[in-house]
């Protein structure tokens, strides 16, 4: 005889364990199939656009890392910063240029061993988050010894970076990359050939190439569904022009292949800090910058590759030392969007699944 | 010194431990049993302080790193519960928006008693660089839950969440568990 | 069921290369640091307490009070005031809300006379709110306001 059945709403409420930050996500459940996804997103809106415009182009750059995307601060410093540096016409050093890109790679790999360390506790594998913490650790030092903030920054300026590098850094830096590639083999050992974390991924929340195009997924999502898309190659800044790297593009679209182009994108970063540190070249660190810069009327657009996808700021200037309005376009709210749709008719496990491998953060989403 | 533990507490599941402490108090030497008995039980309460991991924004990260290899947070310890009825403590860490308030609230009440809240980095405290021009972040989480210590920073390092656990360890050796009710009454 | 023991054989040997990876971290040196009994050295750059160091020439500090860092703070958590006339300016207030602070170091930056510095105290737990008010006496001694725990404490009797 039929069970009779009826459809459970669940909420899987903005405190727990494996969202990443304070989301919520309703879902109604039919047994253990979703029928059903609805994120409610909100939790953190720290009302940043608004905040920026009382704050002038100085001030804004302390907001800008702690009230977005908190994981890739100097990202978000960057990504300010050029708008405001292409609004006003100002030309930034070629050491700073050099300074910034070999920061920011810093940066992508500090903030990529969190989303592993995080995945893999999501999923089960709570060693790897040990490990990565253990790795991130000493990029953290790496960062204290140059800006003074293990997770805040506040290093960019307009026109530039604010200090030099101290005596000996370079060196450190190309110990460490040397000692992470043997770590990052480590990570494949124990994950990438793992039973069972293969069977908790392969084929889980397929994004299809064209779904992904159209809900405007960007970053790791859209290159984990074959969309050979990248802003540091398509839309150059600072020097990426003049670096060799490779952009990993996988056509699956499901978790593993989102998780495999992280993998790789950690191995680029690394002969991207090396090639930096290489061809690092002497000369000044900061343009001359009023304290209180004021811009000229105008406005521009600009898109950078954060580790979590496409980040586009839009700045508008009406001729103050505030800005009129600020406008960012933040990868992890598209990715967001479009992972929930892969999520429908799977199972609730992989919802967790699909979540981590999307590498989504909420303050990114709200902002 | 104050005290998060409830004044009156209800008489019907305590009696027999306020009864058993009426008596002992009574008796000569009694009270330096008491004393003992109170000293390991708030001993034994602070050396294994469960916190409800309540991770917010940005001080959440470096509360991972707590717990984590370098800043090991278990030789305290201290273990996350991820749920509040398992839970002793809150460590509310990041900025609490006004729409999350009610669920802060909502989970502070769910944790049974005694309970205790360490408000970490500086939007936990006060709003902190959100404070100004903000319309939708709560300026201190000490609004809607009682906090027990600040522990400002922006994010505080790891090293000073653990002091801050450390405080409040202190805190809780100090509190006169078993002998609140004669403090009631007297 | 060839396919099943091919299935089996690989399973089998992820486990074990996971395994071996846990092994060797086992053996392998530990990163722990065991505070409070051991601290890390920070970086001489840290973004620690803000004071206002006392010049041993002068005896007060180097503040000549053009209020730059009250105007570039983003919190707007610096208080300044000042008395007298000319060269006889004083201050009479120089608190900073600590637990407004965001710590990134603008204030130090526009300083002219690098009178305001970090240093690299970073233990400023409080039961109280109130006392991440640093007025300028607090400033000056440049150490956080309330002593560094201890973690034991003896409990006296009744």
């Amino acid at each position: 005889m039929a069970l009779r059945t009826e459809e459970l709403m669940l909420n899987m409420g903005p405190q727990h364990p494996s969202t990443h930050g304070v989301l919520r996500l309703v879902v109604t459940l039919d047994g253990e199939n979703i029928v059903e996804i609805q994120p409610d997103i909100g939790y953190l809106h720290s009302s940043v656009e608004k905040m920026m415009e009382y704050r002038t182009y100085l001030q804004s750059v302390a907001l800008t890392d702690r009230g977005m995307d908190y994981l890739a601060a100097l990202a978000n410093e960057e990504a300010y910063l050029l708008a405001v540096e292409t609004v006003g016409g100002i030309e930034v050093p070629r050491r700073a240029k050099y300074l910034r890109t070999i920061m920011l790679e810093l940066q992508r790999l500090s903030s990529h061993l969190v989303w592993l360390g995080t995945f893999g506790n999501d999923i089960g594998a709570v060693t790897v988050f040990l490990y990565c913490f253990r790795e991130r650790e000493r990029i953290m030092d790496l960062f204290e010894q140059v800006t003074g903030g293990r997770l805040h920054h506040v290093y960019f300026r307009p026109g530039g970076v604010y200090e030099d590098l101290p005596a000996g850094w370079t060196d450190r830096v190309l110990q460490f990359c040397d000692e992470f590639l043997g770590r990052l083999e480590e990570y494949h050992e124990l994950l990438t050939g793992n039973p069972i974390f293969l069977a908790r991924l392969e084929g889980v929340g397929v994004l299809s190439r064209e779904a992904a195009i159209n809900m405007g997924a960007c970053g790791p999502v859209a290159r984990g569904s074959g969309v050979d898309f990248d802003v540091r190659k398509a839309f150059p800044y600072e020097v990426y022009a003049e670096m060799e790297f490779d952009v990993p593009v996988f056509p699956e679209g499901d978790c593993l292949a989102r998780y495999k182009v992280r993998m790789e994108e950690m191995r680029q970063s690394v002969r991207i800090i090396r090639q930096a540190i290489a061809k690092l070249p002497a000369g000044e660190i900061r343009a001359k910058v009023p304290v209180n810069v004021k811009l000229p009327k105008g406005e521009a657009y600009v898109r950078t590759e954060s580790p979590r996808g496409d980040l586009g700021i839009y700045l508008v200037s009406e001729g103050n030392d505030t800005p009129y309005r600020v406008k960012i376009r933040a990868p992890s709210f598209s990715n967001l969007y479009a992972l929930t749709e892969a999520m429908r008719g799977g199972k609730v496990a992989d919802v967790i699944a699909i979540l981590g491998s999307s590498d989504i953060i909420l303050p990114d989403v709200d902002r | 010194m104050s005290t998060n533990l409830p004044q009156n507490p209800a008489p019907s599941r305590m009696a027999p431990v306020d009864a058993a402490v009426e008596i002992l108090d009574a008796l000569p030497g009694g009270s330096v049993v008491l004393s003992k008995v109170e000293y390991l039980l708030n001993w034994s309460r602070a050396s294994s302080l469960w916190p409800l991991t309540f991770g917010l924004a940005c001080c959440a990260i470096e509360m991972m790193a707590a717990w984590a290899g370098r800043f090991d947070l278990d030789r305290m310890g201290v273990i996350p519960r991820a749920t509040p009825r398992q839970a002793d403590c809150m460590i509310v860490a990041g900025r609490c928006t006004i729409k999350m308030a009610p669920i802060v609230r909502r989970l502070w009440e769910q944790m049974p008693e005694p309970k205790y809240v360490i408000s970490m980095g500086s939007c936990a405290t006060c709003g902190g660089p959100f404070y100004y021009d903000n319309y939708s972040i709560l300026k201190g989480i000490d609004q809607v839950v009682p906090v027990d210590v600040y522990v400002p920073g922006c994010p505080p390092r790891p090293e000073a969440l653990i002091e801050g656990l450390l405080k409040l360890q202190e805190k809780i050796k100090a509190e006169p568990f078993l002998r609140r009710a004669l403090a009631s009454k007297a | 069921m060839a396919a099943l023991a091919v299935k089996a054989w690989e399973a089998v040997a992820g486990l074990y290369a996971g395994l071996r990876v846990t092994w060797r971290a086992l053996l392998d040196r530990k990163n722990t640091v065991m505070y409070p009994i051991q601290k890390v050295n920070v970086a001489p750059r840290w973004h620690g307490l803000l004071a206002l160091p006392v010049d041993p020439e002068t005896g007060s500090d180097k503040c000549i009070i053009c209020f730059q860092c009250e105007r570039v703070c983003p919190d707007r958590c610096i208080h300044i005031e000042a008395g007298g006339k000319g060269k006889d300016r004083v201050l009479t207030r120089f608190d900073i809300e600590m637990d407004k602070c965001c710590y990134c170091g603008l204030c130090v930056e526009v300083c002219p006379t690098e009178a305001i510095v970090f240093v690299p105290h970073y233990e400023t737990s409080t039961y109280n709110r109130a006392n991440l008010l640093y007025d300028l006496h607090d400033l000056r001694r440049a150490a956080p306001k309330e002593p560094i725990a201890h973690g034991v404490i003896k409990v006296r009797g009744l």
